[in-house]
């Protein structure tokens, strides 16, 4: 479906990474294939380093970090925003929401709606899209958007189709009204019937965890993982971005009235580098116009890594200027979504570790 | 398109290549080489295949074919 939006901005962006740096060639050790083999994949996919949480920190964990950051820089009041959502699909408790968790670690005001979203690596735009909706409501001034992940702790270290690639972080975005009318379009589109080919088969209701299911098994492949883990069909996975993300930013640029030249910047999600120049080859978009280093430098963080795109590659830009950028979502349910947006100045743009 | 098959037996890492055999029966023609495969014509033959058109695909000769076509448009 397409959407329409207006009078609405990103007001600043911050990215929180793990201090902890882990390494492809540390996390070979762990993987039941040759070395050489495994030297291949991480040249082939662009894989190098990637932050991941030491230790049992939870989404909350990273998320409240940020926020303290923010107030105690002064770019946000505690008391500043009037709605939290948070998008995870790793949260801290299946009940309480997580942005419970986060109101009440931080003591921020009971006029309040907070809101989670279970969504992955669209969850930027999702997040966003439900942001601009609740500033419709006049006693909405400020959103704080936070999607966070910490799914190192949910993927296993000897399966080598997901953990190399995975990274933990969190971001904060403010959204605000603005006085820009220029429409904001975007548009979206999911599909439940191929909702297996990334999950997490145990811990919900339908399998609860147990001892059966913390087993490490054989998939066949040479990965060890147990059903309490991260389980991605990495190949149909590829097959879904390569079919349908081209369609989806030309009909999104379609239905703007734009052309390829009038976007400055294409920020996607970043699965790892190779799917990312696959897509820029696809669409005959130079790779300096579309930032794929994110995977090989702090990992694939599902729905941060929109923002992190963002603030490592064009920070000092967007602190100053603004440029008129394409997002792109895609991955678990299946769902994917893009959106053309113009981005900055920005109030803050920002990455700090965690520690 | 020289070299082509050198380079397919690079990434299946065996010395030589009999291009009518079934790319299935290497051991090493797992998802790791098909993206491999992938890459490489990308770069080196500037054609654009996507995990789904591999599938149909049996042979090297087959691969061969494919590029050649894709080239040809």
């Amino acid at each position: 479906m397409n959407l329409i939006f207006s009078h609405r901005r990103i007001s600043g962006l911050l990215a929180v990474v793990p201090a902890n740096e882990r390494s492809f060639v540390e996390d070979m050790a762990n993987f039941n294939s040759p070395p050489a083999r495994s030297l291949k994949l991480k040249q082939v996919m662009g894989y190098d380093k990637h932050r991941v949480v030491d230790g049992p920190v939870c989404a909350s964990d990273l998320a409240c970090f940020g926020l303290e950051h923010l107030f105690a820089s002064g770019t946000v009041a505690r008391d500043g925003c009037d709605a939290l959502i948070v998008v995870t699909q790793s949260p801290d408790y299946l009940m309480p929401p997580t942005s419970s968790v986060i109101q009440g670690r931080l003591g921020l005001k009971h006029d309040m709606f907070c809101l989670d979203i279970n969504q992955g690596c669209a969850g930027f735009l999702i997040g966003l899209f439900e942001a601009f909706a609740l500033l419709e409501q006049p006693a909405v001034r400020k959103v704080a958007l936070v999607n966070v992940d910490v799914m190192s702790r949910k993927t296993s270290p000897r399966d080598r189709n997901s953990y190399p690639l995975v990274g933990d972080a969190a971001s904060i975005a403010i959204v605000e009204r603005s006085d820009d009318g220029t429409p904001i379009h975007a548009n979206l589109k999911m599909d439940g019937t191929r909702r297996e080919a990334l999950m997490i088969p145990a811990g919900g209701l339908r399998l609860p965890c147990s001892p059966e299911t913390a087993e490490m098994e054989d998939d066949g492949d040479n990965n060890f993982r147990a059903k309490d883990n991260l389980r991605m069909d990495g190949s149909a996975v590829f097959n879904f971005v390569q079919v349908e993300v081209p369609p989806m930013i030309r009909d999104l640029l379609q239905t703007a009235k734009a052309a390829m030249e009038d976007v400055d910047f294409f920020l996607f999600h970043q699965p790892n580098r190779f799917m990312l120049h696959k897509l820029a080859d696809q669409m005959n978009i130079p790779y300096e116009r579309m930032p794929s280093n994110i995977v090989e430098l702090y990992g694939n963080s599902s729905g941060v890594t929109i923002p992190m795109a963002i603030v490592h590659n064009l920070r000092e830009r967007l602190l100053t200027g603004s440029i008129r950028a394409c997002l792109a979502g895609f991955g678990v349910g299946l769902t994917w979504s893009s959106m053309l947006i113009r981005l900055g100045p920005l109030d803050f743009c920002e990455l700090i570790d965690y520690k | 398109m020289d070299g082509f098959y050198e380079k397919i037996a690079e990434i299946l890492e065996v010395d030589t290549l009999n291009p009518s055999e079934e790319l299935a029966n290497f051991p090493e023609w797992d998802s790791l080489s098909v993206l491999s495969v992938i890459a490489m014509i990308g770069s080196d033959y500037g054609v654009n295949l996507t995990a789904a058109d591999l599938r149909g695909v049996a042979t090297a000769q087959a691969l061969r074919d494919l590029v050649t076509g894709r080239r040809g448009r």
